[in-house]
């Protein structure tokens, strides 16, 4: 089947407003590019349980394709039309199953070198439609705040070392209540803007009791998932387990079954109007790869994908540390939350989990006035990033200013404001480079 | 997959930011390693060509199949993860600063395609031979050397067709002797009276697809053929891994049992402990470099006080490619190598030997193919159906 090929009647299974929305636009789609179109009928066939912000995007993107003169739209897919892909992939019923679709023509662009002419076009596309698109407007400026360390005493690693040249380290905060007076903040901006989807928290562990069943703040947390991955891998074992009578299970026929999975299989429970999250934590423990079997990569993981499709205004990600390393065999049976627990390891990946976090963060609308702040939970070294702080890796906040951490809304985002050239924001240059969290400790 | 991650996102001055300080961190390293390089010129002894070779040839390849950034390597904020390489190896190397692989970014068909200089084309999870011949059948039949001259010591299922292509281009049976070494454990587990807990890591398996456990590959007839050829005690070899950490230590083991006992002329190995970046836990993937920097100074000593080997031995280390960088949308920065990114195709290749000339850094851009036809050139055995172009500077 070719795209032009395409009746309204071709997506009749879709779900209601999938369907309604394909039907809306097809014209556009017989136009596209199969490599395209696929990607975008992946995105269509998740319509009904998008986020908000996924479906504005969709909708944008699909209307200015939809009014684009026939010259311009042919010179933007050209760049997807000259790929040559296998010929037996137009088989694949790429309608109902877009990502198998996707699966198998990325397997074949790579064996035919093709690869980085595909990502080469998807860039020029990606371009194409940011200077096409109108500019998203939000509420106030985005926060993501990410704590690390829970239960670290001390350590000898460089924290916050990839962030700091962004940012300003503070190295003498009072801990003591820093996550309340986080979640306070939380919870003030929630009632100052309030929107569906628009303020998450992540945790590694169980969720801090303030983001338990809080209006408006969507909670998700690795502790409340361990039972739909163990579920995960039980099917997948049934699943190799009667296929493999008839033969070798290949890995395109295990990432098919994966990604077919729903909420009902993993025994997700919920009500239509939080389908979005149940769907989005489906996608979650089907797509990503080790996020099942350790906390830290869970809530980078979660972090990265809430940023990218719900574009959150408010953001907490708080690392727990995860289970000591096992083969595989063994981390994928059993119980990770009863395990020995691998702190030190744990806090190292959650500093780069806060990198990443800031990373993702900076990828969205209104990057240039987004805050970003790090924490080591319930010591004294903090880090925080906004368009009204010094920058560098020379600049340290040492000066015990402030009583409690954060104070009126954060306000460590405004409070070094203008005063970069001051000697208190100038210490001797630490001995040995970048300060460990220990050294700084001590010093306090 | 590849998708298009972040549609919408803008590009910000401060990513660019970061782009070009990571540009500028590569730069700073490499003119420190020229400035060492031009140093040696200035100083340092003429090369070697002019020497008589010793009798009797060696080479052993070493290569890294998970992949290793510059960031957690030779760039200054990762080469506290590799004091070895730093320390002991690079001083007596040549080393190359960029390698290029621009074939398919799988472990098996990278390093298919590393021993055949061929970019094979085969899916990255099936159990299939390559395509063209491989480095071990031109220089078994270039030389005439019997089976036991050449050898791949490779790290977990799947890897075990690399020894010998399909056939289609060359005649069968002149390929390497293969081991995997979890599976010759695995077998010896079964024959011996010690119990196996305590050798878990030492099976672990791969991590590329943490859910997909490809079938085992290596028959019961050829490890029992195996262990006796290496004149393995079973429990003796049992006891000994259990004292070992993880999988690439018992390969190690392995190695040196086989250069014990056949001291061949061709040794290949592929290490892998560092894979385990794919589960997204950076620490582990850590403690995968660090292990490996140690596993290549010791792989490096053993050759030299090993009297088979030493002063005549070539070892060439290389990873078979990079991971994805922090700043592409389309990845997760060190967990996969699925962007096909300049990160994740460009990495380095350190030589050492009697006839490299030690402490010299080439910025020159490498292809990942010129090994096999560098070996050929290094071993007088011609290659006829690889690409690439021999290494002169190894020559």
């Amino acid at each position: 089947m070719k795209p032009s090929d395409l009746r309204a009647e071709s997506f009749a299974d879709y779900s209601p407003r999938a369907r309604a929305l394909a039907a809306e636009n097809l014209n556009v789609f017989k136009r596209m590019p199969l490599l395209l179109l696929a990607l975008v009928l992946r995105q269509v066939t998740q319509y009904d349980w998008s986020f908000p912000a996924e479906r504005e995007q969709l909708l944008l993107q699909l209307n200015c394709l939809s009014h684009m003169d026939a010259a311009s739209f042919e010179s933007l897919m050209s760049s997807f039309s000259v790929i040559p892909f296998a010929t037996e992939l137009t088989k694949i019923d790429w309608v109902n199953h877009p990502q198998r679709f996707s699966e198998q023509l990325t397997a074949n662009l790579w064996s035919q070198h093709q690869i980085d002419s595909y990502h080469s076009a998807a860039q020029k596309y990606q371009q194409y439609l940011q200077k096409a698109l109108p500019e998203t407007l939000l509420a106030a400026p985005r926060w993501t705040i990410v704590v690390i360390g829970s239960g670290v005493q001390q350590t000898e690693y460089p924290l916050f070392r990839r962030l700091m040249p962004h940012g300003t380290l503070f190295t003498q905060l009072d801990p003591k209540g820093g996550l309340d007076t986080l979640m306070a903040e939380v919870r003030s901006r929630i009632l100052r803007y309030p929107l569906e989807y628009g303020h998450w928290y992540i945790d590694g562990g169980e969720p801090h009791s303030a983001a338990r069943e809080k209006q408006g703040l969507t909670t998700m947390s690795y502790a409340r998932l361990v039972p739909a991955a163990k579920r995960e891998f039980d099917l997948l074992n049934q699943f190799t387990g009667r296929t493999s009578l008839n033969g070798t299970v290949g890995v395109e026929a295990v990432s098919s079954y994966i990604a077919g999975l729903s909420p009902e299989d993993l025994q997700l429970k919920g009500n239509a109007a939080d389908a979005p999250l149940r769907h989005f934590e489906v996608n979650l423990l089907t797509q990503g790869a080790g996020c099942q079997i350790f906390s830290t990569t869970f809530v980078q993981w979660a972090a990265r994908e809430c940023l990218h499709r719900a574009q959150p205004l408010t953001l907490f990600a708080r690392f727990a540390t995860r289970q000591s390393n096992a083969p595989m065999e063994q981390l994928l049976m059993r119980d990770p939350l009863r395990q020995p627990q691998d702190k030190e390891g744990s806090l190292i990946d959650a500093d780069m989990g806060a990198y990443y976090c800031w990373i993702n963060q900076s990828r969205l609308p209104g990057a240039e006035q987004s805050r970003f702040l790090v924490w080591f939970e319930d010591h004294s070294l903090a880090c925080a990033i906004a368009p009204t702080l010094p920058r560098g890796n020379d600049y340290y906040y040492t000066r015990n200013h402030t009583t409690s951490f954060g104070l009126d809304g954060l306000n460590m985002f405004d409070s070094l404001k203008g005063r970069r050239s001051q000697n208190s924001l100038r210490p001797p240059s630490p001995p040995g480079g970048y300060p460990t969290a220990s050294h700084l400790n001590s010093a306090t | 997959m590849t998708e298009f991650y972040f549609l919408r996102c803008t590009p910000t001055d401060i990513l660019r930011q970061i782009a070009q300080q990571r540009a500028v961190t590569r730069r700073n390293f490499l003119r420190s390693a020229a400035m060492a390089g031009a140093a040696n010129q200035l100083l340092g002894f003429a090369p070697l060509r002019a020497v008589a070779l010793p009798q009797g040839q060696k080479t052993v390849v070493v290569t890294f199949g998970g992949g290793a950034r510059d960031e957690e390597t030779f760039a200054p904020e990762g080469q506290g993860n590799i004091p070895h390489l730093m320390n002991e190896l690079i001083p007596q190397a040549t080393f190359f600063t960029q390698v290029v692989n621009r074939g398919i970014l799988g472990h098996y068909v990278a390093t298919a395609s590393l021993a055949t200089g061929v970019y094979e084309r085969f899916d990255n999870f099936a159990d299939v031979a390559p395509k063209n011949p491989t480095v071990f059948e031109y220089f078994r039949k270039g030389l005439g050397r019997p089976a036991n001259d050449a050898w791949v010591i490779a790290p977990s299922n799947g890897f075990n067709r690399i020894g010998q292509s399909d056939g289609t281009q060359f005649a069968g049976g002149l390929g390497a002797q293969v081991i995997l070494p979890k599976r010759l454990l695995a077998s010896a587990l079964g024959k011996s009276s010690t119990n196996s807990p305590g050798l878990e890591f030492v099976l672990q398996d791969n991590y590329e697809d943490l859910l997909f456990r490809p079938a085992s590959v290596q028959s019961e007839v050829q490890l029992a053929k195996l262990t006796e050829m290496l004149h393995l005690s079973v429990d003796d070899f049992v006891h000994h891994a259990k004292t070992l950490a993880s999988a690439d230590e018992l390969s190690v083991y392995v190695m040196r049992q086989v250069m014990r006992q056949f001291a061949p002329s061709l040794l290949w190995i592929t290490l892998h402990d560092m894979d385990i970046a794919h589960t997204g836990a950076y620490s582990l993937y850590l403690e995968g470099i660090r292990r490996t920097d140690r596993l290549c100074a010791e792989i490096w000593r053993m050759i030299e006080t090993d009297p088979e080997y030493k002063g005549r031995t070539t070892m060439l280390v290389l990873p078979d490619f990079g991971r994805d960088s922090d700043l592409n949308a389309s990845g997760n920065g060190f967990q996969h190598h699925r962007t096909g990114d300049p990160l994740s195709r460009t990495t380095w290749m350190m030589a050492m030997g009697p006839r490299v000339r030690p402490n010299r850094t080439v910025d020159r851009p490498l292809d990942s193919l010129d090994l096999v036809p560098t070996l050929g050139a290094m071993m007088d055995f011609a290659t006829p159906f690889a690409k690439g172009k021999p290494i002169v500077e190894v020559l």
